[in-house]
């Protein structure tokens, strides 16, 4: 944020959307305003809140569970629904990023919005299969995968979609930190389904490397089809190791993450143990 | 622009800037037991209560409290009429330099009236963005504890 002149209190997702539209890079939509506050944008003066567009709620409906993009991070966590989806990683998270206090002020609609290359939100949505509702000259829904990669500025979030296809399967993260606030040198998350002890569905997913979320088919592909045993993980790890793009930065090198890489499809496998049990 | 916080039970119409702080507003209109340090919402001096849940408020639009109730720790006790909590600090030595307090006992707060007989664990998490570089926390978290304890059986408001 530069010198705020307006702060604009859409009454609707329209009207919001059209006053961003007619300001351009001047104007910035507030989820939680953590972001907005913390790293301010000389660029933008005027902020564009959504608390009055009905982007607050939690909903189940037959296809999907819905979160609007202004729910924050301690209502995900609660929230029942959440809890039992996937076998409650999302709401685990949620319930453990940054601190209580932020916890209640970060939206959802915010941390998709900012995705810094070590965000822990978005690549876990991405690995439950989430959607997004976007509100640009249309509304429309697409995978958030999808959106994270073509983001046209001034679209605005109008929530995610969690699909019900995925609620029974199990749901994995491990965000490698130095302490529980601090933020992931290495980020994995995946969806994995299991059948009579063998994998019938793999999403994999990695971040912080230190780039943003990659999907790793090639990974996921190592493990579908095969038994839930160590030797499975510690294959797909050899293969996770050689296909993830890893480098250096401050807080790590890039060999340190790539042994992380290994270790994180090895606390897969020992996490999946328990649960073909 | 002119915005309505109700503080400390108190409706107050306050004058703002479109991208102030709500830490700073806050100071300014007088309410200097709200501590600044970090500025980054690390440590959680700064803790207010928005509408009864604890938020940052050095990284909080002052323009999004408006509607809002705000309360600080004056606001859930003061010297002549203390808290159960503020007493269980002082009686079991869980301030030192004090500067960290006001932030740890509105999040303990929060925590209390949603959860009357947390456990260790809860208390940890309710309180895991309160930085204390004199107490070592052990202390606060009996402190906790035992004001929730004082709060069930009714000795103290
Ligand atoms: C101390 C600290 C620790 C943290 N730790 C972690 C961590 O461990 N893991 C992690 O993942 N994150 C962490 N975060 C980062 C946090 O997730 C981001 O700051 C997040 O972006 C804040 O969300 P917000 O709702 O406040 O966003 P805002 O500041 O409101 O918005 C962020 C951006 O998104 C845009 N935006 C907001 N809502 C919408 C919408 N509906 N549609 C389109 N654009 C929108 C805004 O214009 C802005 O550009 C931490 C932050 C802090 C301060």
């Amino acid at each position: 944020m530069g010198v705020i002149t307006e702060y604009y209190r859409a009454t609707s997702c329209d009207d919001a959307h059209a006053k961003a539209k007619s300001l351009g890079s001047a104007a910035a939509y507030v989820g939680g305003g953590v972001e907005l506050v913390l790293r301010r944008n000389p660029e933008v003066a005027t902020l564009i809140d959504l608390s009055r567009c009905g982007l607050g709620r939690i909903v189940k409906t037959a296809e999907a569970l819905s979160l609007g993009a202004q729910v924050t991070l301690a209502a995900i966590s609660r929230n029942g629904d959440v809890k039992a989806y996937a076998g409650g990683s999302l709401a685990y998270l949620a319930g453990h990023i940054a601190h209580n206090n932020l916890r209640n002020m970060i939206t959802i609609g915010g941390a998709i919005g900012r995705n810094q290359p070590w965000n822990d939100i978005v690549p876990h949505l991405i690995a439950l299969g989430a959607y997004v509702e976007i509100q640009d000259d249309q509304e429309r829904v697409m995978p958030l995968s999808d959106f994270i990669r073509q983001r046209e500025p001034g679209t605005l979030i109008l929530g995610v979609r969690l699909p019900l296809v995925n609620a029974d399967l199990h749901g994995f993260l491990w965000r490698f930190t130095r302490t529980q606030q601090d933020i992931s040198l290495l980020h994995c998350s995946a969806l994995i389904g299991v059948q009579e002890s063998v994998v019938s569905a793999a999403t994999i997913v990695y971040a912080g490397r230190p780039g943003g979320t990659v999907l790793y088919p090639k990974v996921a592909a190592e493990l579908i089809g095969r038994p839930v045993k160590a030797e499975t993980f510690l294959h797909a790890g050899d293969v996770a190791a050689q296909a993830v793009e890893v480098g250096d930065d401050l807080r790590a090198s890039g060999s340190y993450r790539r042994e992380l890489v290994r270790a994180a499809m090895v606390r897969l496998g020992e996490e999946m143990a328990g649960v073909a049990q | 622009m002119r915005v309505s916080i109700t503080i400390n039970a108190v409706q107050c119409l306050l004058e703002i800037e479109p991208g102030d702080i709500l830490l700073d507003v806050l100071r300014r209109e007088g309410y200097v037991e709200v501590k600044g340090d970090c500025h980054t919402g690390d440590c959680g001096a700064c803790t207010v209560l928005l509408d009864g849940k604890p938020v940052a408020s050095c990284l909080m639009l002052a323009a999004k409290a408006d509607g809002h109730a705000v309360t600080t720790v004056r606001g859930i006790g003061d010297q002549r009429h203390p808290h159960a909590l503020q007493k269980a600090f002082v009686h079991n030595g869980a301030i030192q330099c004090g500067y960290c307090i006001p932030g740890a006992i509105t999040s303990a707060k929060a925590l209390l009236d949603e959860n009357p007989e947390p456990t260790r664990e809860d208390i940890r998490l309710a309180m895991d963005g309160n930085y204390c570089r004199c107490t070592g926390y052990e202390q606060q978290i009996e402190a906790v504890l035992e004001a929730a304890r004082e709060l069930r059986e009714g000795g103290f408001r």
